[in-house]
């Protein structure tokens, strides 16, 4: 493995294939570690089952999600003809978990990317820049003085229901999270030479930072965006079970949470198997989120390769 | 030391400036018209003109901003649409039971997760450490207010070992014991995130620590292994421990939120609710700054405290 990796990367013979693993490009190591991950594995099959329901829903789920049976109203597990039961309308609870994860999935992912998005530029720029960085970072250290749950409440009671306005919630109060992460690794790569060999050359800010800067500092912040999915899916099921965002009747899992409450003593699967749905998804993209973070990790990149070594 | 405590002190100005501006102009995140959106089926053209009196309105935004910092800056953070209240007073007792609450779960946190963290670094990859990693991941997964009502479930309708909801028994109000067995519950359900991350922090910070040449020096000069860890690795980890503390404390108060809900425990989360509900900006707008200034000061205390813990610094 070693020789063949020296001669991959072009590198002079005198570089030791340590220093070879250090300068390998951060998306190789994530690979890596996470191909022969087990947790990593599970995380991504939790996930794909989700992302089967929300997709095909109308196939997989038996009725339609608002479609009520009165009679059989508040039926438990086992049921016959509704697996996991109905709620207190009558309709089919396996039903509307298969919908929900549609709105789980949604507003779980889109302030994901969408927060990282934003937070690439502006992490660059407040490195790159330091007076308006030092605006930036001040502004970001106010909005770190609010519990991530509590600005996320407080902005979607404000912009009124929808998950338009949930989305925008989330986003707001994830970049400064990711900003940061975006800012640090921009602060290093700043002061390495290729940023001062560009500069030397007349290369416009512009090109420094999305040319030559972007590609070392993505890597850092997917990864943290991956990590954080799970924070936010949480949160945004935490929200419409407080009645902000997704309105009801939307088969969402926080809704179906909260309307369960009323009768736990008699209906107990109403709100706990809602409950257990977001548990699995966020269990999903935490498991794949902690094998990407750890497959970036220095120290376990380092254990990791001297396995290989030892292996090879 | 003493320099470093007035220079935290005054660090904390500014952004308590930014976050009480950033509260008050939520306001303004209202759609379309505030008064028209706030009184909904019940407007008027007279009953739009008080409201906006009320809540200034007419006035121009950094002028009110002045006027509204000035009143919360002597304890006046106006009235509560709904309730007919100042806010202020009703947010002085629910301060008091949220802070209870979080208090418990800060003495759940501390110990286990410093337990569970510095263990699980010391027999790093047995079969302890593993459990502990997989234990916290699963704890980290867990909805608040699931775990609440699963706990709520099994150990208050099945099990009747807990009281379900409230600080005190309504028909005997008891003592101290009373608010305890209360108070069981919703503290481990605010917990549960917070022992989940500061467990894996702490693992991680001890692993780093063990690492260390100072360590293995220590384990040369023939110091027993026991030692090194509980004496000379686990002082190393204190800062970034504090730290971590400090930070739980806003979470803390985000679970608590979800948990007071479940079990009716009259907090700033239930308070908060019952707000969002009754849709009482100004009540709502109370509430977060409330947690907020907690939040910082809180910070702002731990890093004090993980300042002085740290033997870096001597």
């Amino acid at each position: 493995m070693p020789t063949e990796t020296t001669q991959d990367t072009g590198l002079p013979a005198r570089i030791t294939a340590d220093e070879v693993e250090r300068a390998r490009s951060t998306l190789y190591f994530v690979w890596r570690g996470v191909q022969n991950d087990p947790y990593a594995l599970a995380g991504a099959l939790l996930i794909l089952m989700f992302v089967v329901f929300a997709l095909f829903a109308p196939f997989i789920a038996p009725y339609g999600p608002n479609e009520a049976n009165p009679v059989l109203r508040l039926q438990g597990i086992g049921t016959p003809g509704h697996l996991l039961g109905l709620d207190a309308q009558g309709r089919d609870v396996l039903t509307r978990l298969i919908y929900g994860s549609r709105y789980s999935l949604v507003t779980g992912v889109a302030p994901v990317i969408l927060g990282t998005l934003l937070a690439i530029p502006l992490g660059m720029i407040a490195a790159y820049y330091e007076r308006l960085g030092y605006i930036i970072m001040r502004f970001m250290d106010i909005l770190f003085a609010f519990p991530m749950v509590l600005l996320a409440i407080m902005l979607s009671f404000f912009m009124g229901p929808g998950i338009e306005n949930l989305v925008i919630a989330l986003v707001v109060v994830l970049v400064p999270y990711n900003t940061r992460v975006v800012y640090v690794q921009a602060l290093a790569q700043k002061e390495l030479g290729y940023i001062e060999a560009a500069r030397a050359d007349a290369t416009s800010d512009f090109r420094i930072l999305f040319v030559e800067m972007l590609p070392h500092v993505v890597s850092a912040s997917v990864v943290y965006s991956m990590t954080i999915v799970g924070t936010i899916v949480v949160t945004a099921a935490g929200l419409s079970f407080l009645g902000l965002g997704v309105q009801p009747p939307t088969p969402e899992w926080g809704i179906m949470t909260s309307d369960g409450r009323t009768v736990l003593h008699i209906a107990p699967h109403l709100s706990t198997l809602p409950g257990l749905a977001i548990f699995l998804m966020v269990t999903g993209f935490n498991l794949l989120g902690d094998s990407l973070r750890d497959a970036l990790d220095p120290r376990t990149r380092l254990i990791r390769a001297a396995v290989t070594k030892v292996e090879a | 030391m003493l320099r470093f405590i007035v220079w935290r002190l005054v660090q904390v100005i500014p952004v308590l400036i930014g976050v009480s501006f950033i509260v008050f102009s939520a306001l303004y995140l209202i759609p379309g018209d505030i008064a028209n959106t706030l009184l909904a089926m019940f407007y008027t053209e007279e009953r739009a003109a008080l409201l906006r009196a009320e809540l200034g309105l007419d006035r121009p935004m950094l002028v009110q901003y002045g006027t509204w910092l000035w009143g919360a800056l002597q304890g006046d953070l106006g009235k509560s649409l709904m309730m007919r209240l100042p806010v202020m007073t009703v947010l002085q007792d629910k301060v008091v039971n949220s802070l209870i609450l979080t208090g418990a779960s800060l003495l759940i946190v501390i110990p286990v997760s410093f337990l569970l963290g510095t263990t699980s670094a010391a027999r790093f990859r047995t079969s302890f450490d593993r459990f502990t990693v997989f234990f916290s991941l699963l704890l980290a997964s867990m909805p608040v207010f699931w775990l609440g009502i699963v706990l709520m479930y099994l150990l208050g309708v099945k099990l009747p070992l807990f009281p379900m909801s409230g600080m005190y028994n309504m028909a005997n109000p008891g003592g101290f014991w009373d608010l305890m067995h209360h108070l069981t519950l919703p503290a481990i359900t605010t917990a549960a995130t917070s022992v989940a991350i500061v467990t894996r922090v702490t693992r991680g910070a001890m692993l780093d620590t063990l690492n260390q040449p100072y360590i293995l020096a220590a384990r040369a000069r023939g110091l027993p292994r026991s030692r090194v860890i509980y004496v000379h690795g686990v002082r190393n980890v204190l800062p970034t421990f504090s730290n971590m503390i400090g930070l739980q404390i806003g979470y803390l108060f985000g679970s608590a939120i979800f948990s007071e809900i479940i079990f009716n425990w009259p907090g700033i989360g239930l308070q908060l609710y019952q707000s969002i509900i009754h849709r009482d900006p100004t009540m709502v707008q109370g509430c977060v700054l409330a947690v907020a200034v907690i939040f910082v000061l809180g910070n702002m205390t731990a890093d004090v405290i993980g300042y002085c813990l740290d033997p870096a610094r001597k």
